[in-house]
Parts: C-alpha cells; structure tokens; sequence
C-alpha cells in the first residue's frame, strides 16, 4: 500500500469553538424538528445540530436546519424602523417611539375616516404562539378590526375548514408514530422528501422495517412517486373526482367498516347517494386513472387493517381544497381509519408554526379554535380580557385573499403586514401590486427589510427572527416546541412580541376599558395564560410550561393540568385524537360524513394556453428566499428560476436544455430557465414558486368556496423560446437581489 | 477527540464487528500488521495527541451508497460543509443525478459523492508538493491545504471529482473522512445526517445492515479500475435503458445487456450547430499552460536544434546561426521566452510563492518530474547563454556543460510535459497525440523561433530558411498525422472521448475547422519555402503570412487542448455542479451574487512576505531533511 509521506503534519479539522449548545425548535417547516445551536465564546451562532433524543427528529435535520445558525447575520436583516410619507419616498430611519407611536396614529387616522374595518392586519405562521395570541388580543380586544387574518390561508385554510366540517374542529388527529403502525400510506399530493425531509425520513426508516405499500397521487413524478408501489398520476383538479369513485367501489363492494360509521358517523346515507354518481368507468375520464386501478387502490385501501392518509399542498391549493380534505376524512371514516395506531388522516401542514396560528392567534375567531359566531365563547373570551364582548363582531371577517380583493374595491385603506410577503406569496402578482399601491397606510414587520412586499411600505419594523425570540411552535403532530432566545435580536430589531406589547400599551392608553387588557410582557407568563385558556378544550395544553416543554424535546397536545398534577409523564409521542368512539367536536360526538358534488371550475389548458402549471416547493428554499436566497449552501442548488419541461414538448419549440424561456398565462408572462425532464407529462410544466415576480406572476389562485385558500397549483400557460438569450438572462437577474 | 454526545442516536456509531482479509482487488483491508511503526501513532488532529480506541483503526473504511434509496435532500452534503465550515462554492461531497425514462415511467437516480479514498490514489501519486498522504488510519486518504500550491493537478487526475481547488483560497481541499469522527466510533458527520438511509459507512467489504449488494458500479460512476475506490453500492431497482445526465455533459449511461453494467455514450444535447466558442476559449482559465507549454516547446525545439545541429552533427547553417551576431541575441531571446512561460505558469498556481515544492514528489507525480526536468532545462539554457557571451576555453567548456544540462533537462521535461496528460479520468488527452502534438511543436515552433531572428538579425538566410522550413513541416505532418488519429479514435470511441470531439465540433466548430485549414496551409506554406526560391517582398510577406498562421494555429489548437477536455468525473444536476450553469453565471455576471455557489476564477499574487516566513521558520537542517524527504520517500 502506498502512503505517501512518512512524516505526518498534524490534520487540521476545521473547528467552529463551540462553548455552549442551546436548545430551539426549527423554524424552517411544520415537522417540528428539535435542534441545538452552538455558540462560540464570543455568543456567535456557530454550529447547528439535531438534538440526539428528540423524538421527532432523534439527531437529524435538513439542509435548511443544517444552517440555520447563519440566519442571524444574514443579508437584508432589518436593522432600525423607518418611515416615510408615501412609498414614492426615500425611507428615514427613526427611533422606536416614533414608528410605533405613528403606526398606532395612522391605523386610528384610517379607521376613522373610513371605519374600523378599513385597517386589515395580515400575519403569518411564522412567529411563535405566545405573539400569535397577543397579536389576536391586540386586534381583536383593542384595535377592533374584523379583517385580521393570516398567511396560512395560503397554507393551511383547506386542512382547517376540512377538518372542521368532517371532525367539527381543526386538529389533525395522528401522528409521526403512525408511520410505524401503519399497513398502507396514501400520500395525496404530497411529496415528503423535498418537502418534509425529516418526515419522510421517519416513513423510510418506518417502511423499511414493515414494508407497508406505498401509494402516491401527484401529477408529476416527485421523488416520492417515483418510489412508490403505486403512482396514480391523477389529472390536476380531480382529486374529489377519485375518492368520491374510491368510496363507489368501498361501499359497492361492502368493503365499508359498518360499526365505526354507526357508531361515530352520520350522513352515510347522503354520502353514498351522491358517490353512486362516480363509478370507477365514470370517474377514470374525469379524474385520469383507469377503473382498475381505481378499484385496486379502493380494495387495498380499504382491505388494510390499518391506513394512514396524508396530504399537503396538492389537496389544500385547489378550488376543491376543503372538499378534498372532507373527502380524505370521508374514506378515512367509513374504513374505520381515525383515532387507531397507523390510521389516520393527518394534514402534513406547512409553516413552522402553521398549527400555533390555527390554535391561537385568533384569526379565524378567538382563542383555540373557539368562534366569533359563538355567544358563549364572546362572552368567555371577552370576560378573560377584561374588554365589552359587545366589541367583538359577530361573525369572522374576511380571510387573507378576499383582503386583497377588498382592498382593489378600496373598501381596505390601512393594511399591517407581519412577517409575510403577498407580493410574491399571493396569486397573480399584478393585482396585488395595484391593491397595495392604493394603500393610505402600510406597515411592514418583519425581520427581513427586503422583502418585496417592503417597497410599498411606510413604516418599516425590524422583528427579531426565530430564536433571537423566545415562544413556542406547535408541529404538524399537535407537538408544542419551544424556542428559546438564544441571541440578541440583529442590530436594533426587536422580538415580534415586544413590539405587539409596545403597540397596545398605545391603544390601552385610550382608556376604553377600565383597568385596561392585561399584555403580559414574558413568554412563559403569556403561555401560562393561554395554558388557562385551554382547560378542557380539545387543544388543551394545561399541563405544559416552558420548562417542562423543553425537558420532553416537545409535548403532544392534549396535555391537561389534571395529568400534570397526577405526575403523568408527557408521552415521547404516539398520542393521537378521537380514540374512542363518538368523540368528535360535533354535539352528538358523531364525525359528519359529506357528500362532495364535483365542480369542475378550473382553468383548464385549452389552445391559447396549452400547458398546465403547477407550482410546488424545492428541498432547499424556504417560501420567499430572504431567508435561504442568501444562504450558499442551501441557495447554491436552484439559484435562479427554472421550469421543469417535458423534453417533448420542449423539441417542438425548439428548446434545449439551460435555454431562458417564457412562460405566458393570460395574467402575465414570466422568464425561466428550461431544465427538460420527464418528470411532468407533455402538457405540463413545473415552476418552483420560490422566486419573486415568477411563478405567481402567472398563478390564477381562483379561490375555495369554504377555506378561500387560494388554486396554485391548477392554472394555464404557454410557453415561448426567447430568441436573445442574452437579454433573458440579464431580465431574470435584474428580477431579483438575492 | 471529537466530543460524543450523551444522546448521540445509534445509527451515528459504527457497527462493523468483523471484517474480510482482502478486498476485491486482492489488497489486504487490515492496513498495517501489528507492532508496525505506523501503529500506535496519534493522527494529531488540531494537534490533540491522544490516539482513537476504535477497534478498526487499521481497516481500510469506505462509504457505502445505495442509490434505490438516495432522494437528493442534500444533507449529507450540508453536513459535511456545515462540519467542515466550507463557503458555498466548495463541496467535499456533492449530489448529482441521472434521469431516463417517458413519463410517467421515469426514474430519476441521484449520487451522492465524495472521496473513495482509494487503493491506489492518484491524487497521491499525481501531486507534486506531497500533499497527500494516506493513513494506515482507517486507509484515509488526507490533503494538506498548507502544503498545497494550488496547482490543481489532483482535480485532474482524480475520477470523482473529490479534490476541491478553490479558486478563491488558492488551494485544494478535500473529504478529510471525518477521521476525528472515527476516532471516537462515529460514522462521518453526512453518512449520519443521511436521510434516505442511502448513505453508509464501515470498513470495506462489509455488507451494511439490511442491505444485499455491494457492488462496485453504478451507473455515473466512473470505471473502478482506474484507482480501486472504496466505495460500494446497491442498485437494484431496475432502470430505463438510457440515463441521462442532466449537467451540460454530452453524456448519457446507456445498459450493456452483455457487460451487465451502464457505458457512458455520447449524448447530442445542444445539435450539430458549429460554433466558434471564442469567448469561452479566451478566457479560459487554462491560458497559462497554453502560454507555458507552448514558449517551452518553441524554446526547447530550437535549443535542441542548435545543440544537435549545430554543435553535434555541425550542419553548415545552423553552424553559421552559432557563429553569426544573430546567435546572442537569439539564445537572449528564448531565455526571455522561457521565463515567461516559466513565469506565467508560476503565477497561475493558487499559491505561487510555494513554487519550490514542485519537486517533492519526484518519486511519484509526473507532473513533479516535468517541473524538475523542465528547471534543469532552463538552467541549462541560462547558462548555455550566459557563457556564450565569451569565447575562452573555460567558458566553453562550461557552455558545453551547461548545454549538457540543458539536453537533459529537455530529455526529461519534454518527455514528462507530455506523460503527465496521459490522465485515464481525462480520455481527450490519453492519447499519442498529445505527444505528436507536443514534439511536432517543437520543430515547427522552434524553427519559426531561429528563422525570426536570424531574418532579423543576420544575412544570407536563404538556405537556412529552406532547412528549417522543412524541420517545421516535418513537425506539422508529425501533428496532422496525431490529429487525424486522434480524430478517428474519439469518434469511433466512446463516453468522455467521444462527447469531447463532439463539443470540439460542435461548440467549438468553427474555431476547429479554422485551426485545421491553417495546418493545412502551413504544411504547404513550409514546403513551398523550402522548396522554391522566394526571396524579396514575395519572401517577407510570404514569411509573415506563415508565422501569423503558425502561431494562431499553435495557439487555437493548444487552448482548444486545454478547453475541451471532458473528465470521466461524477454527473452533476441541473445547477449545483453543472459546467455548463457555471459558465454562464460567470458569463452573465449571476457568479457576482457570493450565495450562488460560483466563485470567479482568479490569480493569486506572489506573496513574498508569506516565503520569507517559510524560509525564517525552516532551519537549514529542516531543509536538507526537506530534500532528503524528496528521494527517500520519508
């Protein structure tokens, strides 16, 4: 053997002189994945890694976890507020006494002039749920407006009022443990392994020890498709279309679980009138998939002892977003497949704390999951805060998209944007563009100040971000994290919390109700309250602290005081909802069984616009990009805009490989690199909707009918070579800094 | 040592109880026998002395890929940056992908790859400071930034793309196998953070938990042979017939139902359309060995020219060149072109000022015996020069001497200037003709060096002329003949080879065409003035129509040489690793974003303050040791 050289130098490894892990929760998605940031003797967040006996992530993370530590001092962080008297103006930077006390002047100004409901408040599934709860006693106890809604409407809006209909409230009922219970997965539009990566490694390391059958419904030939037992690729739109056909041949064949319908459903009769409508030779020229396998996967499904069902993005972004959601929980609830290990229906939700915002910020009502349309729960909330429940208004406002409509009408004047960004999140960017330039007032928050949404600002607040602040996340699996500060907010920005707090001291200076609404100004304090606030609720999270949180690596919700007191130890994970019989949100505990009549409402490919569009999410970008478009080592392996281009119809245009084209739907045009792959059929193409004035340049986003989510996925377009290549490439560029 | 967590997992540490005697290339896994002096030894990692307990520190370790299961998450390649503190541009281990298939029957296939720290490391052998070493420690095959001078001749012979030359910091670095990691029993930090459960680790040969293949194969790997990697995969979902890459790679694997494996093949991604590729040709960062090579071998043809014509056989006219006022001015002239070259190829090194480790590894790297042979040359021609400004016995005597060194200088850097291509990860110029080219060079090159000067600076060249015009076309039929093969043998071949002549006539088509019709031309120009008679204003114009045509000839062939190259190295993806984006985005100007991952190629000064340390800190007993180091090996 050859060695090479006898004397050795020392090996020099690189060494980031980490003196002290500190414990966070991730901020990136909705796995929840528990993680350990290194900080040097200087208290520079070095080193980031997966805490070893979390049970969610037991030491691993992704990519994005991987570097989370370099998101502190990362590129275009808000460092001062700022203000300026139209968004034509150059920005001032100012103190925080200044911003603050003008953002509280302005959002009155404008509420006086044109009504309370004028100013919308818009937030986000990124802050942590102590703010999300003080963000909703804010708006919904001081400020006093009914448009005040979140991002999640983008997200999550379909998985809600899905589960609301079916259940009669919001709440995934499984979790990551079912993986190893299950005897068959269908992921409905869902694609783990770019999407959720710790997730998806919890099913492999699952799968590989059962070998439970995969089965995949996606139009493109994502990762996890291409590894499936079976990969129904399914006509966008038509999802309905198959479980209503799925339910034909369970019921036709009496493959139904009897007992569990009579005894925790009703509406079986109405169910089965309406899917006699879509027997499987029906449906396959509906929805795309032959009869056969359209039979096959109903008897598998049903034959099962135990099946899991999950869904992301591909049932939520649709105009049948909420009825596919009812229409998972239908097959789920007549196969007997919820509350038991390995059967469940289990919304794979989106932003990191996605669930806290459905759970506490009000949004959709008042305090978990409780309704503005509900007398009692007025009355409770209003009690609890010291406010006149007759301030409250009777039924919720508008959701996040009708804002935006509401605001091109000019009825919305004043908008507080919180740690979001429409300009490149929302469908159909131009009409976005107009509704904020009308704007009288807009402020931004946010930790990022170049964001896109930024340029039709007037007042700049620079947030904390992630763990400079101090909260806790709920995952996908009910799981409450906590996230510890474990840096000081970047320059002069200020955690989300304090400036709600700064905020309605302003408003509780007007001294409208005596002895003013109490804003506690710690998080463990704030936790404790909506603790309180949650004793025998479904989402009850009395028995948790932030001490007891982080010692479990995270805690399942329910978790009550009683079981706390009784000295029950959290469980690592495992527990699940509606275990027993006739225990839904409805009256009678019965889950309801919905009919799904199919509408076929979309925005079909026709000889203008001969490709679908579908938008979708890479592996190593977050959302907008200001968080991973800086990073190298996430940005570096999609850097730029691209499509994913069936080589076949690429050939006929004429276009290579590594080409700039672009794209045409009847709202705008948008400048991508072709990458030609086989992925997506001809009459197909795919845009990562990562990239700002791109993907949602060209998005319709017709809206739900219940969850007012918007239809990214499901939209027309051509496709056209662009001759100067050159001219392309520099227009791509100048599209975007990072 | 490395600190283990009190909730490390389980899947972090390694597993392997036992182990095989040999691996499949009959060489033995345990690296060293007992009481061996390479035993026992603490790896001083950031200088900590204490030694590992792993019970296998003496096997050869090795990655294990299975690629049914790897989806491209990028993790393994996150943590091993994250570990290793590397800015975006520099990955230890990358994922790239190969796709086939009509949708919906598509199968992407993703590989994630690092070193193979390999039996037979090129990388070693190929590096001319002694970089490298391999360590009995787990077979580990370890590169010294510090000792590196950037020259980046690892990347070149390495199959896999695992040597990392940065062009920012100068040097290369690589996968270090995270040896701190094994030392305390854990697997390296990507085989842990691994979330496909594709990626393993253990010593070599040892079939991982729950897996059934240990192939040495797949297809996108290049062929194992070249350096035995210890590397090994399981593959078994069956495949499309044709997997393409995706980068810019003329390449796809096509399956050889008789071999049982995937042969790269030719893929004609971007047509036939012939372009110049001028641009991309300009500036190339290889323009100083074209520069280097090409002065050298002008040089080196006239020197010998002079030496063996002149002072050997005593031909009348280059007798006459000797004895002529053109003589000085002419050996004046080739020292200043082999200084320059000399030159420009020193500062084209990332670390210039560390020139003087190009001979540590005389023992081993060609590349170290063409730097050591071609210095003997210049030294010979300097003194060569320097002593014909006088004309006594003695300083004859040590002209001829120098002469001497000077031959064998040329003997040994021609020849290892020319071995050191013969690259097998770099099929375009593991051919004869990059020695045709070379040595047919010389005499055109070096003929057109005499003809200049003496034209210039001496009368009555006219047989002189003829003489050499026929020694230039000998060496162009030389080149023309090594072309025309070389041609032949990549078209009718196949991968890397084959996909480099379509770039070479497609891409660069013009320009290729453009440089065989000026071969063309000179090979008639050259006989046509060595046998007719052209003197006058016929003769000057047509004297500078031939050199103008020579020397864009000798330059267009030379940096297309350079440019064209396709190494048998790892598929990359669509942006991450993918030639084809990277010129683009230093093209456009998308590189200047730093969070792009593309670092501009650039030069490095000569910092001078930076060898004054080395000299200061080294004794002169260091030195010598130095020295001595290059012959023994030690």
């Amino acid at each position: 053997m050859l060695f090479g050289r006898g004397t050795k130098n020392p090996i020099k490894i690189a060494d980031k002189k980490v003196k002290e892990w500190k414990y966070a929760t991730c901020g990136y998605c909705s796995t929840g994945c528990s993680i350990e940031v290194g900080l040097d003797e200087s208290g520079r967040a070095v080193s980031s890694r997966g805490v070893g006996n979390a049970d969610v992530n037991r030491g691993k993370l992704c990519l994005k976890g991987i570097f989370e530590h370099e998101l502190f001092e990362s590129a275009g962080r808000g460092t001062e507020p700022k203000i300026r008297d139209s968004f034509h103006d150059e920005w001032k930077k100012t103190d925080w006494d200044t911003a603050l006390d003008k953002t509280y002047s302005e959002i009155r100004r404008v509420q006086e002039k044109y009504g309370p409901d004028s100013v919308a408040v818009i937030s986000t599934g990124q802050m942590l749920t102590e703010e999300f709860y003080t963000l909703g006693k804010l708006t919904r106890g001081l400020i006093g407006t009914n448009n005040y809604d979140g991002n999640t409407t983008l997200c999550m809006a379909s998985a809600v009022s899905g589960y609301k209909r079916s259940f009669g409230s919001d709440g995934p009922p499984g979790c990551y443990d079912d993986f190893d219970q299950t005897d068959l997965l269908i992921a409905w539009g869902s694609n783990l392994p770019e999407q959720h990566p710790i997730i998806y490694w919890r099913m492999k390391e699952a799968q590989e020890k059962s070998g439970f059958p995969l089965i995949v419904i996606d139009p493109r030939v994502t990762m996890l498709a291409q590894n499936a037992d079976r990969h129904l690729t399914v006509t966008p739109g038509t999802d309905v279309v198959l479980m209503n056909s799925m339910m034909y041949v369970i019921l036709d064949e009496g493959l139904e679980d009897k007992r569990y319908i009579e005894a925790n459903t009703n509406g079986i009769e109405e169910l089965e009138a309406e899917v006699a409508n879509y027997d499987p030779v029906t449906a396959a020229k509906i929805c795309g998939i032959d009869e056969d396998t359209i039979r096959a996967v109903a008897r598998q499904f049903a034959k099962a002892k135990s099946a899991m069902q999950i869904w992301t993005m591909g049932i939520n972004q649709s105009t049948h977003g909420s009825d596919g959601v009812v229409g998972i929980n239908n097959l789920a609830l007549i196969t007997g497949n919820i509350g038991i290990p390995g059967g469940t229906s289990l919304s794979i939700t989106g932003q990191c704390n996605a669930m806290g915002t459905r759970e506490w910020s009000s949004c959709s009502g008042l305090p978990n999951h409780r309704l503005l349309e509900n007398p009692q729960d007025r009355e409770d909330i209003a009690k609890f805060w010291n406010i006149d429940p007759e301030f409250f208004p009777k039924k919720r406002g508008m959701f996040q998209t009708d804002i935006y409509q509401a605001m091109e009408l000019g009825e919305i004047k004043g908008l507080w944007l919180i740690a979001t960004n429409p300009m490149s999140s929302l469908p159909n960017t131009a009409r976005i563009r107009k509704a904020m330039e009308q704007l009288e007032v807009c402020i931004i928050q946010d930790c990022y100040e170049d964001t896109e949404s930024a340029q039709y600002g007037d007042i700049f607040l620079p947030a904390g971000t992630w763990a400079e602040k101090d909260g806790v996340m709920t995952n996908t699996e009910r799981r409450v994290n906590v996230v510890k500060p474990l840096i000081a907010p970047h320059a002069n920005s200020k955690p989300d919390l304090w400036i709600f707090n700064r905020m309605a001291e302003r408003f509780n200076a007007e001294g409208v109700n005596k002895g003013g609404v109490n804003f506690p100004e710690k998080a463990a304090d704030i936790f404790l309250e909506m603790g309180t606030l949650s004793e025998g609720r479904l989402s009850d999270i009395s028995g948790m602290t932030h001490e007891i949180i982080e010692k479990s690596r995270g805690i399942q919700w329910p978790y009550t005081a009683q079981q706390a007191a009784d000295n029950v130890t959290p469980e690592t994970g495992g527990v699940r909802l509606y275990t027993e019989d006739a225990t839904f949100r409805y009256p009678d505990g019965k889950a309801k069984l919905i009919p799904l009549p199919f509408i076929d409402n979309n925005e079909v490919p026709d000889e203008k616009f001969p490709l679908w569009l579908n938008t979708g999410r890479l592996i190593e970008h977050w959302h907008g990009r200001s968080k991973t478009g800086k990073l190298s080592n996430n940005n570096k392996y999609s850097p730029i805009p691209f499509a994913e281009v069936n080589p076949d119809a690429a050939r006929e245009l004429g276009i290579i490989a590594g080409d700039y084209i672009r794209l045409v739907s009847p709202r705008s045009d948008a400048i991508v690199m072709a990458q030609l792959t086989h992925r997506v059929p001809k009459n197909m193409i795919f845009v990562p909707f990562h990239f700002h004035d791109c993907a949602n340049r060209l998005t319709l986003g017709l809206l739900d009918p219940h969850s007012r989510q918007p239809a990214y996925k499901q939209s027309a377009v051509r496709m056209e070579k662009v001759a100067d290549q050159k001219a392309a490439a520099q227009m791509s560029m100048e599209m975007r800094k990072f | 040592m490395f600190p283990v967590r009190e909730d490390e997992p389980k899947y972090a540490f390694l597993q392997d109880k036992d182990s095989k005697s040999e691996n499949r290339y009959g060489m033995p896994i345990e690296l060293t026998i007992d009481g061996d002096a390479l035993r026992d030894q603490s790896l001083n990692i950031n200088n900590d002395s204490d030694i590992g307990d792993n019970p296998n520190r003496y096997k050869q370790h090795g990655f294990y890929f299975t690629a049914d299961n790897c989806i491209a998450c990028h993790a393994c390649e996150a943590a091993c940056s994250e570990k290793n503190d590397n800015a975006g541009h520099i990955a230890f281990r990358s994922v790239g992908f190969v796709e086939g298939g009509t949708y919906p029957d598509y199968r992407r296939q993703n590989i994630s790859m690092a070193c193979n720290h390999c039996d037979d490391p090129v990388c070693l052998k190929g590096c001319p400071t002694r970089a490298y070493t391999k360590f009995a420690e787990y077979g580990a095959v370890l590169q010294d930034p510090d000792i590196c001078f950037g020259c980046g001749y690892c990347t070149w012979v390495c199959p896999y793309n695992a040597p990392q030359l940065d062009p920012v910091e100068g040097t290369v670095s690589k996968c270090n196998m995270c040896v701190d990691r094994l030392e305390v029993g854990l697997k390296p930090a990507c085989v842990s953070a691994c979330l496909g459960n594709a990626l393993e680790f253990g010593v070599i040969e040892n079939t991982p938990e729950d897996r059934s293949q240990i192939e040495s194969q797949i297809p996108g790997f290049p062929d194992p042979s070249i350096t035995q990697p210890n590397i090994r995969f399981q593959q078994t979902k069956t495949l499309n017939r044709d997997m393409k890459r995706v980068d810019s790679t003329a390449i796809k694997y096509h399956r050889d139902d008789d071999a049982g494996v995937y042969q790269p093949v030719l893929d004609e991604k971007h047509g036939k359309t012939k372009h110049w590729g001028m641009k991309t040709l300009l500036s190339s960062h290889e323009n100083a060995h074209v520069m280097f090579t090409l002065s050298a071998q002008a040089v080196m043809g006239a020197f010998v020219m002079l030496i063996v014509g002149g002072s050997l056989f005593e031909l009348p006219v280059i007798k006459a060149v000797q004895q002529s006022s053109a003589f000085i001015p002419l050996l004046i002239m080739m020292f200043v072109m082999m200084g320059a070259g000399l030159y420009k190829l020193n500062m084209h090194l990332g670390k210039p000022h560390r020139f003087y480790r190009g001979f540590n590894n005389l023992r081993h790297s060609p590349l170290s015996r063409e730097i050591a042979g071609v210095t003997a040359f210049f030294m010979g021609l300097a003194g060569y020069t320097f002593f014909s400004f006088f004309e006594n016995g003695f300083t004859n005597l040590l002209a001829g001497a120098s002469a001497v060194l000077g031959m064998i200088g040329f003997a040994a850097g021609s020849y290892y200037m020319y071995k050191l291509y013969r690259i097998k990860a770099r099929p375009f110029w593991d051919h004869w003709q990059t020695a045709s080219t070379f040595y047919g060079s010389m005499l055109s090159l070096g003929s057109l060096l005499i003809a200049i000067v003496s034209v210039v600076m001496m009368s009555n060249t006219y047989d002189l002329i003829k003489v050499l015009a026929l020694i230039a076309a000998i060496g162009l039929v030389i080149e023309a003949i090594g072309l025309v093969f070389h041609a032949n043998d990549l078209k009718n071949g196949a991968g890397e080879g084959q996909a480099a002549h379509y770039e070479l006539s497609t891409t660069f088509g013009k320009t290729y065409w453009l440089r065989n019709a000026l071969l063309v031309l000179n090979i008639i120009l050259t006989i046509v003035i060595s046998s007719t008679s052209l003197t006058g204003g016929l003769g000057i114009f047509v004297g500078v129509v031939f050199t103008a045509s020579l020397i864009t000839m000798a330059y267009l062939g030379r940096i297309i040489f350079y440019a064209l190259v396709i190494p048998t190295t790892m598929p990359g993806a669509f942006f991450w690793k993918n030639k084809g984006f990277v010129d683009h985005a230093r093209e456009s100007g998308l590189a200047d974003m730093q969070q792009l991952g593309v670092a501009y190629e650039r030069h490095h000064k000569f910092d001078v303050a930076e060898l004054m340390q080395t000299v200061k800190e080294n004794s002169l007993a260091d030195m010598i040791a130095q020295a001595k180091a290059i012959v023994t090996g030690k």
